[in-house]
């Protein structure tokens, strides 16, 4: 670390953090204005005059937004599960097992993770469709698992490598077998670089959109983002409901972030930087 | 262990076992669908078009709309011609109804078309789904020529009746000889054709345009702001954390959210971004921002520095930790300036940082969809249509998928020639891992 801040620096700072969070501020407070403050003359007021949840309680009531909450909460989390093993066991082969291709298997999963989704849509539209797995919570898993692949072991084996082998060297020794070295010595040592895996891996699966907007066009098996563009009529855009339910998808992300920052810093930059 | 005395795998065998699933998948459902987009791209595919939805190689049969359609036109013929009354009307259509029977004549002589209709009238009759295997019947070129040529001569026929007032119910008859055009399929390999006419669509260079001033543009700038947050955030105060969570806060929540939000935020009538920009005079009338092309260009690239541009500054600032301050006291004791320690300590030990982050930002930017969708959905006047969304365009709109796909795969060629753009001038920085 450098020199100590000024107090000009902490000007900074508090410009720079409202800046950035100056959308979500506003879009909060649109959120809780009445409709006859969202538009015309009181537009631009900070201070509500008649604060109100209507807008809350109609994208709960008047709108299936709680099947879209349902549906991306068992889309992400069954991807995250379902990636986060399948990943972390070809990363421990990858980081600490011996065997030819490991370049190539690596270079292809750093490849496939540059793919646009957009030229892959059409066969796995397809696919899906004669599979009969359109309009379902598989028919999004499937193609969100593969797509989080790539990262999810390419962050895992930067993070495995860096677990010392001597332990495995040791365990061998003792007459361990390779499953027991996994699951006893480098699964636990593991669980830092796994759960880091995993927040970002759920992140990206919760916002996923391609996907989302042409498997699942069926009103109850949609997802949140797909949902919320859908909002829109064809000559209105309910902006009071819009802001509510940005709201409610952004507050989770947020505790989210606040909790495990440190962790999602060191899962996003661990692939970029070089020590 | 009883178990591994049993099945005892070397080590590399091992090694092979677990990588399996994930290389399965990522060869079922990330590269085979790429190369199956290309192989899509040649074929007349759309999804809007019963006898076009999937790749034909061969002349065929669509049986369940043949077992459908050809009885009925039997019936109507047969109908038509008890209910004539002029008499050459009636030999006219006795002629025509011979004819219809030689069809089925002419295909019968296949012993698996006969066998084939039974089937499939039988499970028309149960009301059951016809399965994929049984839909389509292979026929050879001769046959096909033969029964669209008598099909052909029908249909004038038939269309000359109807002008003549002769029929009862003209249209019925033409529509159901039409119906059993349809049911032949023709095989709808076209080779290049999609791409050698993208080559001359203004749109489609237009597209790619706008997708390579959007990458350009928010990449630059979001590689300049990231950095100057990144150094200026680069010493030691408090309130770390908050830092940390706002730049995160953006990354975090879903584009399309975002996209959204900021379209709230530019809207020409209650958009508080767009008042503040005319209050301070950046632009001359806040309703320009989402209705003119260049504002709505301005609106994504800022939307997206806004969202993508902390987030490159929290990489930059983890390559920045790494650098020993001790190279900074070294060189202000010799007397270097800030600025000659900017360009002569910090930038050549960042430059790796700097080009991984630059890499994956410029792929990201070039394949963009969800920002443009939600804010602008491609408009005004497909000024902010990119690559992407033209491509969805064409294969969930128009239902086009051949085209679409040759869409997409120009997507994926300009991803390719970027990334070995990059790997060519950067080398071994890039793929060298961190062993």
């Amino acid at each position: 670390m450098q020199k100590k801040a000024g107090p000009l620096f902490y000007v900074f700072l508090v410009v720079f953090v409202f800046v950035v969070m100056f959308p979500f501020l506003w879009v909060l407070l649109a959120s809780l204005k009445p409709p006859g403050e969202l538009f015309g003359a009181n537009a631009f007021n900070f201070i509500i005059q008649n604060p109100t949840f209507d807008n809350y309680l109609r994208v709960f009531t008047q709108r299936p937004f709680g099947t879209y909450l349902w549906n991306s909460t068992v889309v992400a989390t069954l991807t995250t599960v379902v990636s986060v093993i399948i990943a972390s066991i070809a990363a421990y082969a990858i980081a600490w097992l011996n065997f030819r291709g490991k370049t190539i298997v690596l270079g292809l999963v750093l490849a496939v993770s540059m793919f646009p989704q957009i030229a892959t849509i059409s066969p796995i539209f397809m696919f899906l469709q004669s599979m009969g797995l359109t309009n379902s919570w598989l028919g999004l898993i499937i193609p969100y698992t593969t797509f989080a692949l790539p990262l999810a072991i390419w962050n895992m084996t930067v993070f495995f490598r860096k677990i010392p082998y001597d332990l495995a060297e040791a365990a061998k020794i003792d007459g361990a077998s390779i499953f027991q070295t996994m699951s006893k010595v480098f699964f636990p040592l593991a669980m830092p670089g796994i759960f880091t895996t995993a927040i970002i891996v759920f992140i990206a699966a919760w916002n996923e959109f391609l996907f989302a907007l042409t498997i699942n066009t069926e009103e109850a098996m949609k997802t949140v983002p797909v949902g919320i563009v859908m909002f829109q009529g064809q000559y209105t855009m309910p902006w009071g409901e819009i802001s509510a339910a940005a709201i409610v998808v952004t507050i989770p992300l947020v505790i989210m972030v606040l909790l495990f920052q440190k962790r999602i810093v060191s899962g996003l930059t661990s692939g970029a930087v070089k020590e | 262990m009883g178990k591994s005395s049993k099945f005892h795998l070397s080590e590399k065998q091992v090694g092979y076992l677990l990588i399996f699933p994930a290389l399965l998948l990522i060869i079922a459902i990330a590269i085979w669908p790429v190369l199956y987009s290309f192989w899509l791209s040649l074929h007349d595919i759309r999804l809007n078009d019963p006898t076009k939805t999937e790749i034909h190689s061969n002349y065929g049969l669509d049986m369940e709309r043949f077992v459908q359609t050809y009885p009925i036109l039997n019936r109507v013929v047969t109908k038509e011609t008890q209910e004539a009354k002029d008499p050459a009307v009636k030999s006219q259509l006795e002629s025509i109804g011979g004819r219809v029977k030689e069809i089925k004549g002419f295909l019968s002589t296949d012993p698996a078309f006969a066998q084939r209709y039974e089937q499939v009238d039988e499970l028309l009759f149960e009301f059951k789904p016809v399965t994929a295997d049984l839909k389509f019947l292979d026929m050879n070129t001769e046959m096909t020529e033969k029964v669209n040529q008598v099909l052909a001569g029908l249909e004038t026929e038939v269309q000359d009746l109807g002008a003549q007032k002769a029929l009862a119910k003209p249209d019925d008859l033409l529509g159901l000889v039409r119906g059993v055009k349809q049911s032949i399929i023709e095989p709808n390999y076209i080779g290049f054709s999609y791409y050698s006419s993208f080559l001359q669509d203004k749109r489609m260079w237009a597209s790619l345009w706008n997708t390579l001033v959007f990458t350009v543009l928010s990449v630059a700038a979001e590689l300049v702001l990231g950095l100057l947050i990144a150094l200026l955030i680069n010493k030691e105060f408090r309130g770390r954390g908050l830092i940390r969570a706002s730049i995160l806060i953006p990354w975090a929540i879903p584009t399309v959210i975002s996209a959204l939000m900021w379209r709230f935020l530019y809207d020409g009538q209650n958009g508080i971004v767009a008042y503040l920009f005319e209050t301070f005079g950046f632009i001359a009338d806040r309703a320009l921002l989402l209705t003119t092309k260049e504002g709505a260009m301005f609106s994504v690239i800022f939307s997206d520095v806004w969202k993508t541009a902390p987030f490159m500054a929290l990489l930059l600032f983890a390559g920045l930790q790494t650098i020993p301050q001790s190279l900074y006291e070294a060189a202000s004791v010799d007397g270097a300036t800030k600025i000659q320690q900017f360009f002569r300590i910090t930038l050549p030990l960042l430059k790796s940082t700097i080009m991984v982050a630059l890499v994956f930002r410029t792929l990201e930017a070039f394949r963009v969809f969800d920002l443009v969708y939600a804010l602008t959905g491609g408009g005004p006047a497909n000024s902010t249509e990119t690559i992407s969304i033209l491509a969805y365009k064409t294969m969930f709109a128009q239902m086009n998928f051949g085209a679409g796909s040759a869409l997409a795969v120009i997507v994926f060629l300009c991803v390719a020639l970027i990334s070995i753009g990059y790997i060519k001038l950067l080398g071994a920085d890039l793929i060298g891992d961190n062993k």
